[in-house]
């Protein structure tokens, strides 16, 4: 396959996963910023998802999702991240099935559609946000049944799960920081009962855990849970199967990104909720987020380097 | 004439063949079916199809972007939903009319760039060739894979008032349009269920086969790698390009992906460089290569021309190829025609004007209301003249131009291109057409897909069709 494909393959898929992420955020944000404004502001979200040379900032609920949907200047505003997802679809038609390139110009479609904006502010923001995520459900479900197992599925796949572990990690660290400034329990529930719904295991953790909110049962579920297609367990697992495929096949030069996969999975396998209480999750994200960069910048290297 | 209102206002236009109506204002046969269609069917109901097209090809992504101030715009390349119909007799002296110029123009070309024969015979002037800037000096003796210069071409062809097809050019480089023709027939089937089969009109979909195995065949190996080579998701026809190879099942690749080491040209893939045997390029020759033309292209690839000459790589359409449709050698194509088949042409020429000789130029600036000046080396529907519509100022302005260097331009006299219904505004009006089928020549025989893309002057009274200037298309029948 062509360097430049494989890169345009992960990064489609990778724009794809974070516009998904990201719309979910929101309508979870939304709820809870309509119960309690001053828990739930908006304008962390605004800031993790924007350059730091961004000077836009509300609180009215409305304005901020319009900017994070539809706003040009904002990269990674729903808008621009499909718009990318687009042109790298584009460019790897020959690569990708039909259907799917179908259902991402669709997609984007519907975005520039001149109504749409209009649909936001006045009818339900839940419904708007929800039907823009339909469109990245069938986008999983055609890519599921239409994209044959190889290359540019184990490619796309390595993108749709470095994305994911990525928003796992920002999303925790979001609900971090508001957690560190507050000493109140009932306060400190509420903010990671919003981060399992954030990233969808609010359902898997009341079914486990019933209604009681422990720390280290969430961190377990969050960051070390076998079987929760979110957890950074998971996706790490079936990074490592993609990567290996296209080792197997040839596809994919072993050099050190065996050993930073290595490192990562041990990290996140083996070490023990108590000493990830203990050294700080904050630790923990930060260590997680740097072997993702180190990994994407050694498949980048091999891949990428215009030889 | 009908009472039906949808035929109410089609004013035909006179002294003009309309592809609909005979001379005595009877429908022609070959439009029977569709007519048949369109009595039975209501207005709202077109006019839903019409607006299902449109749709249809956005959801496809079959466009094209304009660029303006920065932006680009993502623009569908309009379609009307009636098919333009031709007879299978009409098909067949088209068909044999292209075959034949196709054959003299790849043995012309073969001969420029080798023995000049038809220079030293004096059929043509060599200062023509020599001044023409598609000329490349850098093909001269160069051994091109069984003779094939033009593998790939869109002849256009317009039908004048006396019913007869003339050629209008060439179009030998990198002809487009080619996704259209297959998109318009898909949109068709979706339009008019069960209309095609019953008109037993001819298919279209086979194209990208044929095509896939005149590039094959190019290569002596069992399996070769054929690419298609793109300028880049910037090029207007980048959804053809992309559209080709998906329905070639070959890999689309852009400059940076390709690379040339000791003379083999090679692509930088996930697992190491892999050798390319045959590339079609989209790219225009000045661009194909830094080492030997435009040294600031980044869309070539660097000593992909010394891999050719090397016969290391087949690249299609060969370069060079442009100096056989320059607008000034298109006078001498019947010349070309008798001198190396001995045969008369099957389809004819447009009269045509050359400035560079005096007494043409005179007669030209004489009658310029009645003529359409071009620059020689102009495509797209650019730098023309036309003198029916230009004010006394523009034509003023022009002719200086002309005066300047009169050789690089040509007249011709402005042409009554035939008529096709059109349905504008909830009713049929005649509007101007031209037709580019599309020929394949392979290393033993040439192939013309049956129909081709009918280009329509959307404006009324305009016989400009070229897409860049308010032109669409429709499907077009060829029909048993």
């Amino acid at each position: 396959m062509l360097s430049r494909v494989a890169n345009n393959l992960i990064w489609l898929d990778r724009y794809m996963e974070r516009g998904n992420g990201i719309l979910g955020l929101l309508k979870v944000n939304y709820y809870a910023n309509q119960d309690s404004p001053e828990l739930f502001s908006w304008s962390p979200i605004i800031k993790n998802f924007t350059t730091t040379d961004n000077e836009f900032y509300t609180e009215d609920a409305i304005e901020c999702i319009d900017f994070m949907v539809f706003n040009l200047d904002n990269s990674n505003s729903i808008l621009n991240i499909v718009t990318k997802a687009r042109e790298n679809a584009r460019s790897v038609q020959e690569h990708i099935s039909r259907e799917l390139w179908l259902c991402i110009n669709n997609y984007y479609l519907f975005l520039i559609d001149k109504n749409l904006p209009k649909r936001l502010k006045e009818d339900d923001p839940v419904a708007f946000l929800e039907d823009l995520r339909k469109f990245h459900l069938v986008y999983n479900g055609t890519f599921d049944i239409t994209q044959e197992r190889g290359a540019s599925y184990y490619f796309m796949n390595i993108g749709k799960y470095l994305e994911r572990v990525n928003l796992i990690a920002d999303f925790t660290s979001l609900k971090l920081t508001d957690i560190g400034n507050t000493s109140d329990n009932l306060e400190k529930s509420f903010y990671w009962k919003n981060l399992l719904l954030s990233i969808g295991g609010y359902q898997l953790y009341l079914k486990t855990h019933k209604s009681t909110f422990n720390e280290a049962h969430l961190i377990r579920m969050v960051f070390q849970d076998k079987s929760f297609p979110r957890s950074v367990y998971y996706c790490i697992n079936k990074l490592s199967r993609h990567i290996h495929r296209l080792i197997e096949s040839n596809e994919l030069e072993k050099n050190n990104i065996e050993f930073l996969l290595g490192k990562l999975e041990s990290r996140i396998k083996y070490t023990t909720i108590e000493s990830i209480i203990d050294d700080g999750l904050s630790k923990f994200i930060i260590d997680i987020k740097e072997d993702i960069n180190n990994i994407s910048l050694s498949i980048n290297a091999v891949y990428f380097s215009q030889n | 004439m009908q009472s039906n209102p949808l035929f109410s206002s089609y004013d035909l236009l006179p002294k003009t063949w309309d592809e609909m109506y005979n001379n005595n204002a009877e429908f022609r046969n070959q439009y029977e079916d569709f007519i048949k269609y369109l009595e039975n069917t209501s207005p709202e109901k077109l006019s839903k199809k019409e607006d299902l097209s449109k749709q249809l090809f956005m959801s496809q992504g079959v466009t094209f972007t304009v660029y303006s101030d920065n932006e680009g715009i993502e623009k569908i390349f309009p379609f009307d939903i009636v098919p333009r119909i031709i007879t299978a007799a009409e098909w067949t002296k088209i068909e044999s009319g292209i075959k034949q110029r196709l054959k003299a123009l790849n043995l012309f070309i073969k001969d420029v760039y080798n023995d000049q024969f038809i220079i030293k015979d004096g059929i043509i002037p060599a200062d023509l060739i020599y001044s023409c800037p598609n000329f490349l000096r850098e093909m001269m003796g160069v051994k091109v894979p069984h003779d094939v210069y033009v593998h790939i071409s869109g002849v256009d062809l317009i039908r004048n008032n006396d019913g007869e097809f003339y050629v209008l050019e060439d179009n030998l480089r990198t002809p487009s349009g080619v996704s259209y023709m297959l998109e318009n027939r898909e949109i068709s089937k979706r339009l008019f269920p069960g209309l095609l089969p019953k008109a037993n009109v001819r298919v279209v979909s086979n194209y990208p086969n044929l095509l896939y195995q005149k590039l094959k065949e190019l290569s002596d190996k069992v399996n070769p790698k054929v690419v298609l080579l793109t300028p880049g998701i910037y090029n207007s026809a980048y959804y053809e390009h992309t559209t080709l190879a998906r329905l070639m099942g070959i890999e689309l690749v852009e400059g940076s992906d390709l690379v040339v080491k000791d003379h083999f040209v090679y692509m930088k893939t996930t697992n190491g460089l892999k050798q390319v045997d045959v590339i079609y390029r989209r790219v225009d020759d000045e661009f194909l290569d830094p080492l030997e033309f435009n040294a600031h292209s980044v869309l070539g690839v660097a000593g992909i021309m010394a891999a050719y000459r090397k016969g290391n790589i087949n690249i299609v359409n060969a370069p060079g190829t442009g100096i056989a449709d320059d607008k000034a050698i298109y006078i001498y194509v019947p010349d070309m025609i008798k001198y190396y088949l001995d045969e008369e042409p099957i389809l004819k020429n447009i009269e045509t004007y050359q400035l560079g000789k005096p007494d043409e130029l005179e007669y030209v600036t004489k009658n310029i209301k009645d003529m359409v000046i071009k620059k020689t080396d102009g495509s797209g529907g650019y730098g023309m003249l036309m003198g029916h519509e230009a004010s006394d100022e523009e034509i003023k302005d022009y002719l200086n131009t002309v005066r300047k260097k009169p050789e690089n331009f040509i007249a011709q006299p402005i042409l009554r291109l035939s008529t096709a219904p059109c349905y504008i505004d909830g009713k049929l009006s005649p509007r101007c057409i031209d037709l580019r089928p599309f020929a394949l020549c392979g290393k033993n025989d040439i192939d013309i897909c049956p129909g081709g893309l009918t280009r329509v002057a959307l404006k009324k009274g305009s016989l400009v069709v070229n897409s860049s200037q308010g032109g669409g298309s429709k499907d077009t029948w060829v029909i048993e």
